[in-house]
């Protein structure tokens, strides 16, 4: 498969501390690739090293062949941030507009693309005053302007409504058909599940998983009990039959393989426990435990 | 890279200068009022056959250029760094180099600015004494000789954000400009003054200036302003590689 991005054992440390031990990664033309992992994983930094941000210590970063330290190298690059605070005296039309004339095309490139993403009305708007939604898009046109090959995205969606996603994806198929790849970073998993060809779990500076969505799940077959429990975090992590514990604040998420055998010691020790489902698990479930697992 | 990148982001510095006028009042309104001030009382003293008005142009006008170039570009980038807009800016194709050169040119307008309404306050006083293309030299040499104050506040501007970049840079800018006698002539200030204001780049690019109304030596004033502007490139490159993000 032709490659927008390859990156072969890369190495970075902060001093004592080692951010990434040797990665690989490749992000294919029309692909879109998700990067998760817990926090301290090595995402921003593997993200740094494919904006051009840092140098490998060890191993090389290329995008389209070349490198991202490079400022024509990053002709191919677009990059949305989760949030990027602009200027108080730009406004949107002169943000969009400008971004074509530093990717070498004519102002007049700018239209089509704001037309694309809502934004032709909002042209004369300072970009500072607007919302977070707007800004995304804004950042997204920037991007896009420029006709990259290969988007990296760093929770672009955070502050976006329903519709907002949808429309944001929506735009983000249309330009993987034509071609570019997608690094997307997101810790909205079942998002990343829906629109990633591939995932990629990282944790402490390695890949511990790499595959489908699907093949992911199929590599766990954990079950997950979920249930509402007076039970202390630490008890449940005690209990033999569980593989992993997740608390969303309101429900309690175990994974298990032995899911009759939890129930049974479960209703033991809280027999006022509700709202019980035993499901199959899904990609964030399969990400926690193969994390958990540390898995190869 | 071509002129015209270069364009976009110069345009995108200038709408500043034009969009939050209230940097007017700073940059420009308080040095030339502080300048008119001084002019008015003492403009018509006379030294060595040149009116104090005249040298106190070269001065005070090292001053306003200093303070323009030397906070600008630094307040500039520390808040574009806080804002996430300097990592923006980094990431795309443009070479950092020709941002931040962008963001130094910006703030050479307002060093115009400054030195004109300076002369013209001096010459509506009745006290400048100088022939037009000196005072041409003049406006030259502040506006080159300033670069080294851009370089140092952009290496301040990538290690302290928007606030503390405008506190670390007047902190740098008044004693300096005390010490080089850009406010009152070093003759009247104690002994010691002298003696720490030609270690003073401020001091030497005030003297280069005087230097093209009334005359004088100027190799060790430039070849002082030229080892400054390599020690600030050098300070500048290394505080953009450990820039905080």
């Amino acid at each position: 498969m032709e490659t927008v991005l390859e990156v072969r054992g890369a190495r970075y440390d902060y001093g004592a501390t080692q951010a990434l031990a040797g990665v690989d990664l490749d992000v294919g033309v029309g692909e879109c690739v998700a990067l998760l992992g817990p926090n301290g994983a090595g995402k921003t930094t593997l993200v740094n090293l494919v904006v051009g941000l840092l140098a490998a210590k060890e191993g090389r970063v290329r995008v389209r062949g070349g490198d991202p330290r490079i400022a024509s190298t990053r002709r191919h690059l677009g990059v949305v941030q989760q949030s990027l605070g602009f200027p108080n005296t730009l406004k949107v039309g002169e943000l969009v507009t400008g971004a074509a004339v530093r990717a070498g095309l004519a102002r007049s490139a700018a239209g089509p693309v704001m037309a694309e993403l809502d934004l032709t009305d909002l042209a004369g708007r300072r970009a500072a005053k607007l919302s977070g939604g707007q800004k995304q898009r804004l950042q997204l046109a920037m991007a896009l302007v420029a006709e990259p090959r290969l988007l990296v995205l760093d929770e672009p969606t955070a502050g976006l409504d329903v519709p907002a996603r949808k429309r944001f994806w929506q735009i983000l198929a249309e330009r993987r058909e034509r071609g570019t790849g997608v690094l997307l970073t997101t810790h909205l998993i079942e998002e990343s599940s829906a629109v990633a060809d591939r995932v990629v779990v990282l944790d402490r500076g390695r890949v511990i998983a790499g595959g489908t969505p699907d093949e992911l799940v199929a590599r766990l077959p954990d079950r997950t009990v979920t249930v509402r429990t007076a039970l202390v975090r630490a008890r449940l992590e005690e209990i033999p039959d569980v593989a992993w514990v997740r608390d969303d604040g309101d429900h309690v998420h175990l994974g298990t393989r032995t899911p009759e055998a939890l129930l049974r010691v479960l209703l033991a020790e809280d027999p006022g426990l509700t709202d019980l489902r035993v499901e199959g698990a899904g990609l964030e479930e399969a990400v926690a435990g193969l994390i958990e697992r540390g898995a190869a | 890279m071509n002129a015209n990148v270069f364009g976009v982001e110069l345009t995108d510095e200038l709408r500043a200068v034009v969009r939050e006028p209230a940097a007017l009042f700073f940059s420009i309104v308080m040095p030339v009022a502080f300048f008119a001030l001084f002019v008015s009382l003492f403009g018509k003293f006379s030294s060595g056959g040149v009116s104090a008005g005249t040298t106190m142009v070269a001065t005070f006008g090292a001053f306003g250029v200093i303070s323009v170039v030397l906070m600008n570009p630094g307040i500039g980038v520390a808040a574009d760094r806080e804002r996430g807009w300097l990592r923006a800016k980094r990431v795309s194709a443009v070479p950092i180099g020709v941002t931040l050169a962008a963001k130094v040119v910006a703030a050479l307008p307002y060093a115009a600015g400054v030195l004109l309404a300076m002369m013209a306050t001096a010459a509506i006083t009745g006290s400048l004494d100088a022939p037009v293309p000196a005072l041409l030299r003049m406006l030259v040499v502040l506006v080159v000789g300033a670069f080294p104050f851009a370089l140092l506040s952009l290496a301040i501007g990538f290690q302290v954000g928007s606030g503390a970049a405008a506190a670390v840079l007047n902190a740098i800018l008044i004693p300096s400009a005390v010490v080089s006698g850009l406010w009152m002539p070093l003759s009247i200030m104690p002994a010691f003054f002298s003696d720490i204001a030609r270690f003073l780049p401020t001091y030497h690019l005030a003297e280069l200036a005087r230097a093209q109304l009334v005359g004088g030596p100027v190799l060790t004033h430039a070849l002082v302003l030229l080892g400054t502007t390599i020690v600030a490139a050098g300070l500048a490159a290394v505080s953009y590689r450990h820039a905080r993000s």
